[in-house]
């Protein structure tokens, strides 16, 4: 029986589909079966990320309709046998699934795949409730700016009151040259407020620009600050215990990060 | 309390009560009355009301037309009050003789029924509640909290509350870690300074000669208070 991953964020552009990228095709590298579903129906991309636009027949839509079955929509990764992906439908928009489908279709992929990881769309409405409708967990996306963590915290707030315990965070697109600074928020600033367990911090990096443009999710790439930093969110989604990514600035934040890794 | 020349709106421990001065004119008390609604907190709207005009005693159509005023505001009569169960608001100069305390206990602002909110409230959560609301757990930004009565934060306050919202400016806002985005006491709001002096201990706002005051809350103080 695999497990249903929402990653989710209120504010669109910190990253969720990026990591939802990252973090299925880390979790196929170490050997798991795993699905990467698109629900942003109507604005997908996912499958730009993953390099997978040109292979795309059928889509979540037809599943949910029934149009085709589960296995006909599937696409196989160029890279990795056991990574799939689920496209979101161009051509609708997101009433064109009910959270009950989803639901349905949550059920199905937990019988074929170890994982299946749902990109959820920015926003709280229908394409959110949809996202979180099958989901058995959620990470929360957040970058440093105030905007995000306020949305980050409603998220959070919604996803309690839909019975998902317990979310995850991932700072994603920090700069702890400006953070050192005093010009970004730093993470125990974010998690003051959210109060919730950090899996990850993901370094700004031009490398996730490179590889969203080429396909290739970062995570495969060893020289990539944040390819290592997804890598070590793969591991703590597994359950192994690792320590936080050095930020590589010395004193003062590490300190902070060090702390934070003791007090979980 | 809220009032015109005639009329006086107050939140008591049993809910509101409207006070008419039993000698002026039933069609001014109804203007008056439909004026003080319009200005008061919306958040009334839904809330039965109780009234009072001493012994003086109105036909069936002012009744009707009384209730008729009310549901315009989305407020329902429940029925009138005795003598012995209010205040007069011709009186209301006897509260200065009046001990302090005994003041404080009529106006439900040292007793009364209370909501525990025992979790966190997330940015978009809306507490609403008539008597005094306690948080076991942080404000975020982006959550409010309004209350009739006091409100008291074990934790940090760092969105919007609103005490005393039936304009009750005996009431209280205190925090573990008070830093609102903004702050309501009854009629007066105001918000946090720009830049955030880290690092205090708990604190609590009140009025204070019509101003918002915000001071530490010492426990000495509060103890000798409540004796």
């Amino acid at each position: 029986m695999g497990e249903v991953i929402v990653v989710t964020s209120g504010k669109g552009g910190v990253g969720k589909t990026t990591t939802s990228a990252n973090i299925g095709t880390g979790l196929a590298a170490a050997g798991h079966k795993v699905v990467l579903v698109d629900t942003d129906i109507g604005l997908r991309n996912l499958d730009v990320v993953m390099g997978l636009e040109n292979r795309i027949v059928y889509d979540l839509v037809d599943v949910t309709s029934g149009n085709c079955r589960l296995k006909q929509a599937l696409i196989k990764d160029k890279r990795f046998e056991n990574l799939f992906l689920l496209p979101a439908a161009q051509t609708k928009d997101k009433s064109a699934v009910s959270p009950e489908q989803m639901k349905t279709l949550a059920a199905e992929l937990k019988e074929e795949f170890d994982f299946a990881i749902i990109d959820c769309p920015a926003g709280i409405e229908q394409g959110f409730r949809n996202a979180i409708a099958g989901a058995d967990r959620a990470i929360v996306v957040c970058t440093p700016e105030v905007s995000a963590v306020r949305d980050a915290d409603r998220i959070i707030g919604l996803l309690e009151a839909a019975e998902l315990r317990n979310p995850k965070l991932i700072i994603n697109r920090i700069r702890p040259e400006m953070v050192k600074r005093g010009d970004m928020m730093d993470i125990s600033d974010i998690l003051d407020i959210l109060a919730i367990e950090l899996i990850g911090v993901v370094p700004e990096d031009e490398s996730i620009v490179i590889s969203t443009n080429r396909g290739e999710p970062a995570v495969m790439d060893q020289g990539s600050k944040a390819g290592e930093a997804y890598r070590r969110i793969t591991r703590r989604i597994k359950g192994e215990e690792v320590a936080l990514m050095n930020l590589d600035v010395p004193l003062g934040i590490m300190d902070k990060l060090k702390r934070l890794v003791g007090i979980r | 309390m809220t009032r015109t020349e005639h009329v006086a709106l107050k939140g008591t421990r049993e809910g509101l009560v409207i006070y008419f001065d039993p000698t002026a004119d039933f069609e001014l008390l109804m203007n008056e009355l439909d004026k003080l609604l319009k200005n008061s907190v919306q958040f009334l709207q839904g809330a039965t009301v109780r009234c009072y005009a001493g012994k003086k005693e109105y036909a069936e159509d002012e009744h009707v037309m009384l209730a008729t005023v009310l549901s315009q505001h989305q407020l329902e009569l429940a029925g009138w009050l005795t003598t012995e169960e209010v205040y007069v608001p011709g009186q209301t100069k006897s509260y200065a003789t009046e001990n302090k305390e005994t003041r404080l206990w009529d106006e439900g602002m040292v007793e009364g029924s209370c909501l525990f909110v025992e979790r966190t409230l997330r940015s978009g959560k809306s507490v609403e509640y008539e008597g005094h609301v306690i948080v076991l757990g942080d404000v975020n930004p982006g959550a409010e909290i309004i209350a009739t009565g006091n409100i008291v934060v074990l934790g940090s306050l760092r969105g919007v509350a609103h005490a005393g919202a039936t304009g009750e400016r005996k009431a209280s806002v205190s925090a573990y870690h008070l830093a609102p985005t903004q702050l309501r006491i009854a009629d007066l709001v105001t918000r946090a300074p720009d830049e955030e002096a880290g690092g205090r201990g708990p604190e609590i706002a009140r009025i204070k000669d019509d101003q918002l005051v915000v001071e530490a809350a010492s426990m000495n103080g509060w103890r000798s208070k409540a004796r």
